[in-house]
């Protein structure tokens, strides 16, 4: 495999089947559409390439900007795409809801605007939505701006219906399967693979899934938000069911830990509501000796979904703690072990002590900037919990003075260091606003 | 008829349990006719002890101050004067408004004037002691010329900022979160000819602190905002100013439907109307600005999220834990370690589950035969009860007249209509189901109007009457009512006991 340029990688994706012993379905084959693998990693580098190609190579002086509303894989492609032909590439979005996604955007040059939340107060005057302001941006004729319009324009549907769906009766060895199984993000994978298994074979039944509507799925609408995307058309679907963020986890788990395929949270939750779906149908099959295939798409990877995960199931990336750390420091246990100083003490205390005590201000660099005790180190609360984790970080013959906003994190700082075998650290009684509030002198250097 | 689709209220105790009081409900309005207020100034008294919690959790000082234009009783502001001072405030917005206050039991030092403000009130507020939430330098010249020609003591002041997203220098590379342009407030990167103004006036005015105040249900934004002034009041600190307060507003929210899946059920069925795969649920198709184009539904639903997970305290404790921009540490933590005291405006949410509305069922009759969809007109207009004026769906609770009548019948689908002459006197453009047809002289109480929607739009078109308002309370087994304007927090209700 020799190629010239890396969108000369995008397709031909692998088709594999998942071990019957993972699913459980007796009657049914089953068969993952690594979209993942795809050079940007996901499905849409397809759309991407196949929507972005005319805008790019007509704007061949690399003026102008790659527009598009994505908060992910399509604005990753896009991005990348836009760079190689010396574009630029910015994301208009509702909310980047996962930061690794974000930050990725930004390394690949992105640039992104946030669309604001919803209105508080209802303003039926406003006609200043963002949205608005950016298709009148678009319109303008001096625009230099590239719309690709991922969720209106047939482009995006062609490049699977010429791709994705091709590959997989041909990997089918001609035959289509009996189901094709696609979350509905743009509608874009669906509709053009649906339409050419139909072609092939009018059987094939669809399933679409969408997210659950109190829910979060990255890349999959809920069932209102696919009314808004013009190339959702209910027609195209057999059945549409709903999938929830839990099923979605699910789904990635088995897929990662029990296949061997590195997919994020929309490939398994096609995995989870494809199985859960067929499983009735495999029931039927029992006994009749038919055999039957079906196909879900896995559209990207695990990597960029971390964040997703830890805030859903944080027990999937549990860390055991190592060394000393103050988060294993009950408040009983701070109070019963910690010494503490109050501000006239430690105002004696570090202006006549013998020797004199190392002030630490454990607030952020910016806070300690603003105005601290004057004398004082600052280092910052996270910085010293890693600190801690190697040992001892100051001289046993130094007095410690730790300072906090309020005297509870130096508290409990001051319990483990106690711990750890330093024999004079105090913590300020009430902190930096005791400090203040007692009139003591703060300065800014 | 389809499965019917309910929007039913929240409602916590003890509104709750003043509902289940039917007769009780009905002799008040039967005796001071509808519509009719309802207030329980207790309730206000546990939502500030709540917001109180939270400033507890992340170990901050400072005021909640009641956004007096919520709601315009005395029962409620007499209520939260009796307060701790040192937690609760009132925010005035208007000459009268900042008189009452006063009247009420507020001393000058627990009082912010905001909004557009002309001379009167800037004397008042600055006579009184009052803190001004400054809109502009504009504002700031023109108060302190009143303070130098009155001979008045200096001023205590806040700066109201806006436009956080073209602040510079700190953001992150490359993104920009947008939030929709307000008329108020200085904006950030004007914020030199503000500084200056504020240290050339220095004589007559006390600058306290930074003010946002954000149109927007997105903790980001807040969040962004509230680092921004962070920033902003460090500048100050470096410019030798002594700022110490940071007032981040309200919009907390209310939380008014109880079942997400009902409001889900709602919204979905509201596409698929405007779609046309469904029929209509809304007065003559109304689509709540979504519109179809070409089957794929375009615009913005213009309705208050009424199903809110978490709203008002719980909102305030989500913005204060959120990671900030920038400096990378809560909000809580920076507004903690940059030493400053937190100010919140919370108007709609420091009154939810304060107060009803209630209206007399006056006519029934058909609207649509074969919907089975009926008319059903009230003694009491859009202008007495504006949650729909404020995009806010959620069904009002039918309180039957007779005993026997709450069991029976059938649910039915209605259009509430008011008392004016007009085509557009509708108190719901939405189909509202009610678990049975009501009859004339029922009545429909609709919960939770305390913030905004009890007297906010109300007015004497055409010479209907406009609601009288009444403070209530629950004493061992009954409630006692008075007048809103005879409420003091000092005797329990229907006179002392000892």
């Amino acid at each position: 495999m020799r190629y010239d340029s890396i969108t000369e990688a995008i397709g031909n994706t692998p088709l594999v089947r998942i071990d019957p012993a993972v699913h459980g379905l007796r009657n049914i084959d089953l068969y993952a559409k690594l979209e993942m693998l795809n050079p940007f990693g996901s499905v849409k580098d397809r759309p991407a390439w196949h929507m972005a190609r005319p805008h790019l190579e007509a704007a061949a002086d690399g003026d102008g900007t790659v527009v598009e509303l994505s908060s992910g894989n399509t604005a990753k492609a896009l991005a990348l795409l836009a760079g190689m032909h010396g574009a630029r590439f910015k994301s208009v979005t509702n909310r980047m809801r996962v930061p690794e996604i974000k930050e990725l955007l930004l390394l690949l040059g992105a640039e992104i605007e946030e669309l604001p939340g919803r209105s508080e107060c209802l303003d039926p005057t406003d006609t200043d939505d963002p949205l608005t302001h950016f298709h009148r941006a678009l319109s303008d004729p001096g625009s230099t701006y590239l719309h690709t319009d991922q969720y209106f324009n047939p482009r995006n549907v062609e490049a699977h219906a010429e791709g994705t769906g091709p590959e997989i009766v041909k990997d089918l060895d001609g035959r289509v399967p009996d189901w094709f199984v696609a979350c509905v993000g743009t509608a874009g994978s669906s509709t053009g693979v649906a339409r050419v298994l139909r072609e092939h074979d009018p059987r094939v039944r669809v399933l679409g899934l969408v997210a659950h509507k109190s829910d979060f799925i990255p890349g999959i609408r809920t069932i209102d938000e696919v009314h808004q995307v013009g190339l959702f058309d209910p027609a195209t679907y057999d059945t549409i069911e709903s999938v929830t963020s839990d099923e979605a986890i699910d789904g990635m788990i088995t897929l990662i830990r029990r296949c061997g395929m590195l997919s994020g949270p929309t490939g398994g939750a096609a995995y989870q509501g494809a199985v859960r779906q067929l499983r009735y149908a495999d029931a039927e099959l029992d006994g009749t000796g038919q055999r039957r295939t079906a196909v879900f798409i896995v559209c990207d990877r695990a990597e960029s979904y971390l964040s997703y995960v830890r805030q859903r199931r944080p027990q999937l990336l549990g860390r055991t703690g190592r060394g000393h750390s103050a988060s294993a420091v009950t408040n009983a246990e701070a109070r019963a072990e910690a010494r503490v100083i109050d501000v006239d003490d430690a105002r004696r205390w570090s202006a006549e002590g013998d020797p004199r005590p190392l002030v630490v201000d454990l607030r952020s660099p910016h806070a300690y900037a603003a105005l601290h005790i004057e004398g004082s180190v600052n280092i910052v609360d996270e910085v010293f919990e890693d600190l801690l984790r190697g040992g001892l970080p100051f001289s046993k013959r130094t007095p410690v003075l730790l300072a906090c906003p309020v005297g509870e994190k130096s508290l409990r700082y001051a319990a483990v260091l106690s711990r750890m075998g330093h024999p004079d650290v105090r913590s300020l009684a009430g902190g930096i606003v005791a400090w203040r509030d007692a009139g003591a002198p703060l300065v800014r250097e | 008829m389809d499965v019917p689709l309910y929007l039913r209220p929240r409602v916590d105790p003890p509104l709750a349990s003043l509902l289940t009081d039917r007769p009780f409900l009905h002799s008040l309005v039967d005796a001071l006719g509808s519509p009719l207020n309802v207030l329980l100034p207790e309730a206000v008294a546990e939502n500030a002890a709540r917001f109180r919690a939270v400033y507890r959790r992340h170990h901050l000082t400072g005021r909640a101050y009641f956004a007096h234009k919520a709601n315009r009783s005395s029962a409620l502001l007499r209520r939260l004067a009796a307060e701790d001072p040192a937690t609760v405030g009132v925010d005035v917005a208007s000459t009268e408004e900042l008189r009452h206050a006063l009247g009420c039991g507020f001393t000058g030092d627990r009082i912010m004037a905001t909004g557009p403000k002309d001379a009167a009130f800037l004397w008042l507020a600055a006579r009184v002691g009052a803190t001004v939430n400054l809109d502009s330098p504009g504002e700031l010249e023109r108060l302190s010329g009143l303070v130098r020609a009155h001979g008045l003591g200096r001023v205590a002041v806040l700066v109201r900022l806006s436009g956080f997203e073209h602040a510079t220098g700190h953001g992150g590379a490359g993104t920009r979160l947008l939030s929709r342009r307000s008329r108020f407030g200085t904006p950030v990167r004007d914020s030199e000819a503000l500084l200056s103004a504020l240290e050339r006036n220095a004589d007559a005015v006390e600058f306290v602190g930074a003010a946002y105040h954000m149109d927007t249900t997105g903790v980001e934004e807040k969040a962004r905002a509230l680092e921004q002034c962070v920033l902003f009041m460090d500048e100050c600190r470096a410019r030798g100013l002594a700022p110490r307060a940071l007032d981040i507003g309200g919009g907390f929210g209310v939380g008014y439907v109880a079942e997400a899946e009902e409001w889900e059920r709602w919204t979905t069925a509201l596409t698929e109307a405007v779609l046309g795969v469904r029929p209509p649920l809304t007065w003559r198709g109304h689509g709540y600005g979504l519109r179809n184009e070409g089957g794929t539904v375009r615009g913005a639903a213009a309705l208050y999220p009424a199903y809110r997970p978490t709203a008002g305290p719980g909102y305030l404790d989500e913005l204060l834990s959120l990671p900030a921009p920038v400096l990378g540490r809560p909000p809580a933590t920076l507004l903690l370690e940059h030493l400053h005291d937190l100010y919140i405006e919370p108007g709609r949410s420091l009154v939810d589950q304060c107060g009803l509305s209630l209206a007399r069922v006056l006519d029934v009759r058909p609207a649509d035969m074969d919907a089975g969809q009926y008319l059903v007109r009230l003694a009491m207009n859009a202008g007495d009860m504006s949650l729909e004026e404020h995009g806010v769906l959620v069904d009002p609770v039918l309180l039957p007249r007779g005993e026997a009548a709450s069991g029976d019948g059938e649910p039915v689908g209605v259009y509430l209509t008011g008392n004016l002459c007009l085509e557009g006197d509708l108190l719901t453009r939405r189909l509202v189901f009610l678990p049975r047809l009501p009859r004339a002289g029922d009545l429909l109480a609709f919960a939770n109007t305390a913030g905004y929607a009890m007297d906010f739009h109300a007015h004497h078109a055409q010479r209907q009457p406009v609601a009288r308002t009444v403070a209530v309370e629950r004493r061992d087994d009954s409630w006692r009512w008075c007048p809103d304007e005879d409420y003091w927090p000092i005797t329990p209700l229907g006179g002392a006991i000892g």
